[in-house]
């Protein structure tokens, strides 16, 4: 986790945002002393909840930054990020994503066998970025571990956009660091030389394959009006001067503009 | 504290149960509701969402229920009052982030408009069968409290209540109402603002560094904080210490859980509120709660005018059980008559707290409707011409049952 630590600590610097006004709802648990060392609030959540746990936090105090770290390969969780894009939640999401083809760019990754898959993984992982643009994010990005200014620069514009915007850490799990020391720098290593990196990039080609290098980069940034812009348009166009818009707005909301 | 006029809607209406308890919502201070519809709970959530703009409250509507009841939990923590509402298959939904929130020591507060089960059920007709569900659904030790109102006024009064509950002991307080009571249009009035006392959230207030999430005052209830003060706070549904970190050794679990159960059970004279009737002198009493205690009024009533001594003792606060007033009134009286829309949930908390000294009968139903008052008068006859005492709970066979399973019913859609 130390990398990740390392870039999120660098993109809350280059932010600019205050980091005692950024929430981490987080379905990963990270030690004390690296969530007190960014300076954040930090709440590990029930597996699959920190989007939903950090909409909570969002709407009802709409001047925090709310970071939510998503693991577990969103499987609890995916709908919750879904939803989230669709809404254009003001939300930074962060998805650390373990899981590795056991063959990338045609060559054998270390080996990631665990308990629950003794013979190695053999699934179809999520192209996260294709998934995020699809549903309505305004930033999508992914990067290694091991890139970690580039990461540290995705993670400070994805903090100012206004909307949910996703990066995407391709990382190993932190069960990883427990015993297997030589496992990480392997695979570290491995991430390194098998990435590449296309700015840019349209997200439907970035999925991870078996016969293709990691595409690493930033993919797509956008404008939407977000879920509490919307909320405030529709309930004053209806309500009139009765309403008292919600939350904190410190920009004029923006132009209607569709999912896509 | 006196509640904020802006969210109060002073004055006399004509709602029923769900809108009362969605009016009781905002006037408590709730700012922010996360919901997803379920038949019969929907009307409490749509009331709220219509008055919610007036006080600057918001409503959403979520994906599911898992994400509402995490939403709630999150809302709690960004510094406001916060609530869901559901029914059944939701509530089952919500049980995992029950738990985490009261591991996190989390004011919310939770209506449940209880519909017939299990699983979908009969989601337009009533039933009382999440009773102990509402006590330990989620996985763990921990307690919370239960609150189960029987009218549209007590809907609005107790809504109030649950959220001063939840503010003073830091905990989830579920309202456990049903079909019947959500839709039951009667009277309500809401008293002027300043007529309406609010518990505010009890936050720290010293230096940033000298936080401690789960330190606790002397009553055993810990001060709250918010994100985004600068408390750099750690919080975790992992067994934690004072300082919210984790700990995993059976010292620190034995002080954590310790702690969590006994906030409420060491306080719980102060929590429990009963509503007794007749109960003095009494042979029979009848214990109910909800709806089952507004049909046993009529059932009691028919039994007096035989002439039988009968007493009434209401549940409004289900949990914690008020184990010591059961225990007293078991050697004062001959047995107790316990009528509840399942088959026996709480009235074996009432059987545990008799230690032998008096009868306990069960009147139960099947849900989709509520008792008649028939049954609950001949119950308690029934109970008055035991001459021995019976070892654990009796049921009575209703009419209904008798109907069903002995013949005389055409069963036909």
């Amino acid at each position: 986790m130390n990398l990740i630590a390392k870039a999120l600590k660098d993109g809350i610097q280059k932010s600019g945002v205050n980091p005692a006004m950024i929430s981490m709802p987080s379905d990963i648990p990270f030690s004390q002393e690296v969530t007190r060392e960014l300076g954040v609030d930090f709440f590990q959540t029930t597996r699959g909840r920190a989007i939903a746990f950090g909409t909570g936090l969002k709407l009802s105090n709409p001047a925090l930054k709310v970071m939510p770290v998503a693991g577990d390969l969103m499987t609890l969780g995916g709908n919750h990020l879904v939803h989230g894009g669709r809404r254009n939640m003001e939300l930074c999401v962060i998805v650390v994503n373990h899981f590795v083809y056991h063959t990338i760019a045609g060559k054998n990754a270390p080996p990631m066998t665990s308990a629950f898959s003794p013979y190695s993984t053999f699934e179809e992982p999520f192209n996260f970025p294709h998934l995020g643009n699809s549903c309505g994010a305004v930033f999508t990005a992914r990067w290694t571990a091991l890139h970690t200014d580039d990461l540290g620069q995705s993670i400070a514009t994805a903090l100012n956009k206004r909307g949910l915007s996703l990066v995407e850490i391709i990382a190993p799990g932190p069960n990883y660091y427990a015993g297997i020391e030589h496992l990480d720098e392997q695979l570290l290593k491995f991430y390194r030389e098998q990435s590449e990196v296309k700015n840019g990039e349209d997200p439907r080609h970035v999925a991870i394959a078996p016969d293709k290098k990691i595409i690493v980069g930033n993919f797509t940034d956008k404008e939407r009006p977000t879920f509490i812009d919307q909320y405030n348009m529709q309930l004053g166009k209806v309500l009139g001067e009765k309403f008292t818009p919600h939350g904190v707005i410190d920009k004029e909301p923006l132009p209607g503009g569709k999912i896509g | 504290m006196k509640a904020d006029p802006k969210g109060v809607l002073t004055g006399t209406h004509y709602i029923d149960g769900d809108v009362a308890s969605g009016y009781g919502a905002l006037a408590a201070g709730c700012r922010f509701i996360a919901g997803y519809p379920i038949t019969p709970s929907t009307e409490a959530a749509e009331a709220f969402a219509r008055v919610a703009p007036r006080a600057g409250a918001i409503f959403i509507q979520m994906e599911d229920e898992l994400a509402s009841m995490a939403a709630v939990v999150g809302g709690a923590w960004a510094g406001v009052k916060t609530m869901t509402i559901t029914s059944g298959p939701g509530y089952s939904l919500m049980q995992e982030n029950i738990g985490f929130g009261a591991s996190l020591e989390t004011p919310f507060v939770l209506l449940n408009i209880q519909r017939g089960g299990p699983s979908t059920g009969v989601p337009t007709k009533t039933g009382q069968a999440d009773m102990m569900q509402s006590r330990w659904g989620s996985h763990g030790d921990y307690e919370v409290i239960a609150i189960s109102p029987d009218s549209p006024q007590e809907m609005f009064d107790y809504t109030v209540k649950a959220f001063n509950l939840a503010e003073k002991y830091r905990c989830p307080v579920m309202i456990m109402s049903d079909e019947c009571v959500g839709h039951m249009t009667e009277k309500v009035v809401i008293p002027p603002a300043d007529q309406l006392e609010v518990e505010p959230r009890r936050y720290y207030s010293g230096p940033p560094e000298g936080y401690q999430p789960y330190k606790p005052d002397p009553d055993l209830v810990p001060k709250m904080a918010k994100a985004g003060d600068g408390l750099k706070l750690y919080i975790s549904g992992l067994v934690h210490d004072e300082r919210g970190y984790p700990v995993a050794a059976e010292e620190f679990k034995t002080i954590y859980v310790r702690r969590l159960v006994d906030k409420i059970r060491l306080n719980k004279n102060k929590i429990i509120e009963l509503k007794e009737e007749g109960v003095d002198n009494a042979d029979i009493v009848v214990v109910s709660y909800g709806i089952s205690s507004r049909v046993a009024v009529k059932g009691v009533e028919m039994a007096r005018e035989k002439g039988y001594k009968v007493g009434t003792l209401r549940l409004v606060t289900v949990w914690p059980f008020p184990d010591e007033r059961i225990q007293e009134l078991s050697s004062k009286v001959k047995a107790f008559v316990v009528p509840e829309i399942n088959y026996g949930q709480v009235v074996y908390d009432v059987a545990r707290c008799t230690h032998g000294k008096a009868n306990v009968v069960l009147v139960p139903h099947g849900g989709a409707g509520v008792h008649n008052p028939k049954d609950i008068t001949d119950a308690i006859e029934y109970a008055l011409k035991q001459e021995k005492r019976i070892e654990g709970v009796v049921e009575f066979k209703t009419r209904l049952e008798k109907l069903v399973f002995e013949g005389g019913m055409k069963l036909k859609e």
